[in-house]
C-alpha cells in the first residue's frame, strides 16, 4: 500500500510541473500588464522609472519559462511570492486561510457523506417507494441548483427571515476575537449549504449502490439465513453497495472545491476559496497561480484517498504491482 | 406416501403477489420534460423579438414590486420586469451554454479522435493531458481563464470551452478504439488509405451520434459554469445579464429581504436542467431498463 | 469429522396425532408478470411431501423452475412473482407469510438454504467467520464468546476447517465455499434444509463429498430437499426422486425404482436417465418449451417418442405416480 502511494506522489509531480507551466504561459499570454495589477490606482500616477523599477523587481521583463523556473524554485523553499490584493507573502495568506477552509469543507463533506449514506439506504429499501420518489426528485433539484442560489436563500430564510444564524464571517461584527461558538454559529449556514449540494451525488451513488446490492445473491443468501433486515441492510447491502461510493469519494474533490468557491463567496467566508476569487477580481497573479497549484494538490491527494480507502474497504482490491 | 393422493389438476384460483405493481412515471417525465424545452424554445426564440417591450426599461417608481398579475416574477431594483428579465437572461445563459459547448464538443472529437487515431505515444501524451486538465477543478480554471483575460463574453466562452472538452476527448476515444476493430476499417486502411484520412473519412461519421449526445448533455452543465462565473463578477458584462448576473445583482435587494429577483433566475436555471435530465434518464432507461436511476444529469 | 455435541436431537418434531409431513407442499403454482401483460409460468401446480430424516430430490434441465420453487419456499421471489398454492412447514403456511414472519421465524429457523454458487451468496467484504457469527447472533440470541462457539460448531459439523473462518469469501476454493454456506444454513438447526443446485461447478470428487455431507445431515433426522441437475449427486443423496418438466412434477417415485428396476414411468425421466454417459449417452431430442408459451396439452408432447393427439390436446393428470397418458409399466 505504501509502495503504491509513492508511486502516485511521484506521478503527481509531472502533473502539478505541467499546471503550474500552464498558468505561467497562460499569464504570458494574457493582455493585463502584472505592474498595473501590483500598483493599482498609484500605477497611473507614478513615473516612468517608478514602474519599470518594479517591473524589474517583479522580474516580468523576463520570459515567462524563466518566471516559471524562478517560481518553482521559490516555491520549493515555501516563498510564493506577494498577494497585491491581500497586501502579504501569499505562503502567509494560504497558511492563515487554509484552516478556515478545511474546517469548512470537511464539515460540509461529512454532512453530504452521512445525510446522504442515511437516505440512500432507506430511498433503496422502497425503490419506487413514497420516500424514494420525493428523496430524488429533491436529489436532482439540489443537483441542479447553483450553490451560490441556495446560499442566497439560505441568508435570506435564516438570516433574514428568522434571524437565527448569521448570514457570513467568521465571528459577529461587533466582536474582534474568534471564539469557538461564535465559529460554530458562523460555520451552520455554509457548511450545511456547501454539504447539500454536494448531497445528491452521495445519495444517488449509495440508493443506486444499495439498491443493486439488494438484487444480488449476497443478500439474497443473508435473507435465507433469517438475518433481520435491519442485518441484511446495513450489514450486507450497504457493506457493499457503499464500495461504489468510496472508490469515488475522494474523485469529489474538484466538486467541493467548485462549490467552496462559490460558497466562501456568499458568507464571506475568510477562507483561501474566497481568496482565490478576490485574486481573481483583482487579477492578483501570484496569488492565483499559487491557489491553483494548491488546489490541484488536493484533487491530486482526493484521488490517492481514493485508492487508499478502496483498498482497506473491499478486501478483494490488491496492492501489488 | 402423501404422493399418491395428488390434487387434481385445476387453474390456481388465487394468485398472491408479494411486491406491489407501481405505475411508472416515465411516460409523465418525458412529457413534462419535453413540454418544458419548448416552452424554452419557444420563449428565447419568439419572446424576445416579439414582446415590443425594452427590458432594459428603468421604471424606478415601480422597483421592487412582489410578485403580482401585471409582473408575475416581480420587478428588480430599477423597476423592471423580472420575468421579461429572466427570459432574456435564460436567453444569453442557452447562447454561451450552446457556443460553448459546441466549441468544447469539437475540441473533444478533434483531441479524443487524433489520440485514438494515431495512438502510441502522441495517443498517451494526450491522454495525459486530458488527466492533467481534470485535475484543475474546472471552475477555477474557469475563474483562471477569465481573469486573465478581463470578463466578457469570448473569454467567458473559452474558459467553459476549455473546462468541458475532457469527456467527449475520453468517450470519442473510447468510441474510435472500438469502431477502429471493425472489418470496414481494416478493409481501408490495407486499401492503403493513410491513418488519419481514415479517422476522418470512416471513424468520424461513427462517432458523431456519441459526441452530439454528449453535446446536449453538456449544454447545462456550460450555462451552470457561465452562470457561477458571472455571479462571481467574472463573467459577461451586465448589459449581457445572463442568468448568473441576474442573481448577482440581486444580492442587494435579497440583503434588503426582498427574495423574488434571486429566486427566478435560478428557477430559470434549474428547470430546463432537469428537463434535459429527464429526458437523458429515460433514453438511458429504454436503452437499460434494469438500471432504476442514473448517476449523472 | 466428529459427532458434534451441540445439535438437536434427531427425532423429527410430530405435532399432532395424524403425523403431518414435515414439509407438505399442494397446488404451489409461481408466474412472473412480464411487460406488456404477458405471464410466463415457472412453476405449475406442484405437490410433494416430505418427512423428517428424507431427501427428495426434484431433478429436471436447467431452467424447468426448480429454483423457483425452492425461492418461493423460502418468501425470496422476486416483487413481480405471483404464487398460488399452499406450502406448509411446521405449522406455518409459508407462502402467505408475511416478510416479517418469514425473517424472524421461518429462514434459517425452521428452513436452511444451501445455495447454487455458495461464494457468491456470501457478502464478499466481510469473512466468513463475521458471517457465521453474525447469524448464530440472530438466531440463537447468543452473544459475544458463546455465539462464536455456536458458529463454531456449525463450521464443524459442516467440516469446514476453524483456520480458514477468517478467509473472505473470494479466498474460497469451491468445495470451502460449499462448505461454508452448508455451515451458514446448519446455524439454525432448521429440521428442512433446501439445497438448490449445491453441486453446480464442482468437479466430480466434490459433487460426491457434498452430496454425502448432505446425506449425513439427512441421516442425522433432517429433511432435506435436493433440488439438482446433477441426476448422480441425486441417485447417492435422495430417498426419492421428483421429476420436473416445464414447471411441472411429471414424476415422484422411490430413488431405488427409480434409478434402478423398473425405473421411472414418464418417458421424460427415462429420457434424462439415458441420456447419463454410464448408460445410453442419449440426449433427449429437441429443447423445452418456452415457459412464457406453454402449449395446451402435455409440455413434452413435442419432444416424445409416444405421443398422439391425445397428448397434444389433453394434459395428462398426475396419478400413479406420474404425470403421462402413455406411462411405462404400472403404478407402484
Amino acid at each position: 500500500m505504501a509502495r503504491m502511494a509513492g508511486r502516485r506522489v511521484l506521478l503527481a509531480v509531472p502533473v502539478l510541473l505541467l499546471v503550474t507551466f500552464g498558468v505561467f504561459a497562460v499569464a504570458a499570454a494574457s493582455p493585463f500588464d502584472p505592474v498595473t495589477a501590483y500598483t493599482g490606482t498609484a500605477g497611473l500616477t507614478a513615473s516612468q522609472e517608478n514602474l519599470d523599477q518594479i517591473r524589474a523587481n517583479l522580474g516580468v521583463d523576463q520570459p515567462f519559462t524563466a518566471r516559471w523556473a524562478d517560481w518553482i524554485a521559490g516555491a520549493l523553499r515555501g516563498d510564493l511570492g506577494d498577494s497585491a490584493v491581500l497586501r502579504m507573502p501569499v505562503a502567509d495568506a494560504v497558511a492563515e486561510r487554509l484552516g478556515w477552509s478545511v474546517l469548512l469543507a470537511a464539515a460540509a463533506f461529512a454532512l453530504a457523506v452521512l445525510l446522504g449514506t442515511a437516505f440512500g439506504v432507506l430511498a433503496a429499501r422502497r425503490p419506487g417507494g413514497p420516500l424514494d420518489r420525493c428523496a430524488t426528485a429533491i436529489a436532482y433539484t439540489l443537483e441542479a441548483a447553483p450553490a451560490f442560489w441556495l446560499g442566497l436563500l439560505a441568508i435570506w430564510l435564516f438570516s433574514l427571515q428568522w434571524g437565527v444564524l448569521p448570514a457570513g464571517g467568521l465571528t459577529d461584527t461587533a466582536s474582534d476575537t474568534v471564539t469557538a461558538g461564535q465559529v460554530a454559529r458562523h460555520l451552520v449556514l455554509p457548511a450545511a449549504v456547501l454539504g447539500i449540494s454536494q448531497l445528491p451525488w452521495f445519495y444517488l451513488y449509495v440508493r443506486q449502490g444499495v439498491g443493486d446490492a439488494l438484487d444480488e445473491d449476497p443478500v439474497r443468501g443473508a435473507r435465507a439465513r433469517g438475518l433481520a433486515e435491519r442485518t441484511v441492510l446495513l450489514g450486507h447491502a450497504l457493506r457493499s453497495g457503499m464500495l461504489p461510493m468510496l472508490t469515488l469519494i475522494g474523485s469529489r474533490v474538484p466538486e467541493l472545491i467548485t462549490g467552496a468557491l462559490l460558497v466562501e463567496t456568499v458568507f464571506s467566508w475568510p477562507g483561501i476559496a474566497a481568496a482565490t476569487v478576490q485574486a481573481a477580481t483583482a487579477v492578483d497573479f501570484p496569488l492565483l497561480a499559487a491557489l491553483t497549484v494548491l488546489a490541484t494538490a488536493a484533487v491530486l491527494l482526493g484521488n490517492l484517498l481514493s485508492d487508499l480507502l478502496y483498498g482497506l474497504a473491499d478486501p478483494r482490491v490488491g496492492f501489488d504491482g | 406416501m402423501a404422493d399418491r393422493r395428488p390434487v387434481p389438476f385445476a387453474a390456481p384460483a388465487v394468485w398472491r403477489s408479494r411486491g406491489g405493481t407501481r405505475r411508472s412515471t416515465r411516460t409523465l417525465r418525458i412529457a413534462a420534460s419535453a413540454a418544458v424545452l419548448v416552452c424554452v424554445a419557444l420563449a428565447v426564440l419568439v419572446v424576445p423579438p416579439a414582446v415590443d417591450l425594452d427590458q432594459q426599461a428603468v421604471d424606478l417608481p415601480s422597483k421592487l414590486l412582489p410578485p403580482s398579475a401585471a409582473h408575475p416574477f416581480g420587478t428588480d431594483d430599477v423597476g423592471r420586469d423580472l420575468l421579461l428579465r429572466c427570459v432574456y437572461g435564460l436567453r444569453v445563459s442557452l447562447v454561451v451554454g450552446l457556443v460553448a459547448a459546441l466549441a468544447a464538443t469539437v475540441i473533444g472529437t478533434a483531441v479524443g479522435a487524433a489520440a485514438a487515431a494515431l495512438g502510441g505515444w502522441t495517443d498517451r501524451l494526450l491522454m495525459r493531458l486530458v488527466d492533467t486538465f481534470s485535475s484543475v477543478p474546472h471552475l477555477l480554471l474557469g475563474i483562471f481563464v477569465v481573469a486573465m483575460f478581463r470578463p466578457g463574453l469570448w473569454p467567458v466562452v473559452v474558459s467553459v470551452a476549455v473546462t468541458h472538452w475532457l469527456s467527449t476527448a475520453r468517450i470519442v476515444r473510447a468510441e474510435v478504439l472500438s469502431l477502429r476493430s471493425r472489418p470496414y476499417i481494416d478493409a481501408a486502411v490495407s486499401g492503403g488509405a493513410g491513418r488519419l484520412r481514415v479517422a476522418v473519412r470512416h471513424l468520424l461519421p461513427g462517432v458523431l451520434p456519441q459526441a452530439g449526445l454528449a453535446a446536449v448533455l453538456m449544454v447545462p452543465h456550460t450555462m451552470w459554469h457561465e452562470s457561477a462565473l458571472s455571479f462571481l463578477g467574472l463573467g459577461l458584462p451586465t448589459h449581457q445579464a445572463s442568468l448568473g448576473n441576474l442573481v448577482q445583482t440581486a444580492r442587494g435587494s435579497l440583503l434588503a429581504g426582498h427574495w423574488w429577483p434571486t429566486l427566478f433566475p435560478g428557477l430559470f436555471l434549474i428547470v430546463p436542467t432537469l428537463a434535459v435530465a429527464g429526458l437523458a434518464g429515460a433514453w438511458r432507461e429504454r436503452l437499460n431498463p434494469r438500471r432504476r436511476a442514473e448517476l449523472t444529469l | 469429522m466428529t459427532e458434534p455435541s451441540a445439535t438437536r436431537p434427531s427425532t423429527p418434531a410430530h405435532p399432532s396425532a395424524d403425523h403431518p409431513p414435515l414439509l407438505e407442499v399442494r397446488g404451489l403454482s409461481v408466474r412472473f408478470r412480464m411487460p406488456g401483460g404477458r405471464h410466463v409460468a415457472a412453476v405449475s401446480d406442484a405437490g410433494f411431501t416430505l418427512e423428517a430424516g428424507q431427501c427428495l430430490a426434484l431433478v429436471g434441465e436447467s431452467g424447468c423452475g426448480k429454483s423457483v420453487l425452492a425461492s418461493a419456499l423460502l418468501g425470496l421471489l422476486p416483487a413481480n412473482a405471483q404464487t398460488a398454492g399452499t406450502a406448509r412447514t411446521a405449522g406455518t403456511e409459508l407462502l402467505t407469510a408475511d416478510e416479517a414472519v418469514l425473517a424472524r421465524t421461518v429462514r434459517g429457523r425452521l428452513v436452511g438454504l444451501v445455495p447454487q454458487s455458495p461464494a457468491a451468496h456470501l457478502t464478499p467484504v466481510r469473512t466468513v467467520g463475521a458471517q457465521l457469527a453474525e447469524t448464530a447472533r440472530a438466531l440463537t440470541g447468543l452473544r459475544g464468546e458463546a455465539a462464536a462457539r455456536h458458529a463454531a460448531g456449525a463450521a464443524e459439523r459442516a467440516a469446514y476447517p476453524a483456520d480458514h473462518l477468517d478467509r473472505y469469501p473470494h479466498e474460497l476454493s469451491g468445495g470451502l465455499a460449499q462448505r461454508a454456506a452448508t455451515a451458514l444454513a446448519l446455524v439454525g438447526d432448521a429440521p428442512l434444509l433446501l439445497a438448490d443446485e449445491p453441486t453446480t461447478g464442482l468437479d466430480r470428487d466434490l459433487v460426491e463429498h457434498t452430496a454425502d455431507e448432505l446425506r449425513r445431515q439427512v441421516d442425522r433426522g433432517r429433511a432435506l430437499l435436493l433440488i439438482t441437475h446433477d441426476l448422480a449427486a441425486a441417485q447417492r443423496t435422495a430417498d426419492r426422486v421428483a421429476v420436473m418438466y416445464a414447471g411441472r412434477i411429471v414424476e415422484i417415485a422411490e430413488a431405488d425404482r427409480f434409478f434402478g428396476d423398473p425405473g421411472p414411468r414418464h418417458p421424460y425421466a427415462r429420457g434424462l436417465l439415458n441420456a447419463l454417459p454410464e448408460r445410453s449417452f442419449t440426449p433427449i431430442p429437441g429443447l423445452p418449451p418456452e415457459l412464457g408459451d406453454l402449449p395446451a396439452g402435455c409440455a413434452f408432447a413435442p419432444r416424445c417418442s409416444k405421443s398422439d393427439g391425445r397428448c397434444a390436446s389433453q394434459r395428462p393428470v398426475f396419478a400413479g405416480g406420474t404425470a403421462c397418458h402413455h406411462p411405462e409399466g404400472a403404478a407402484p
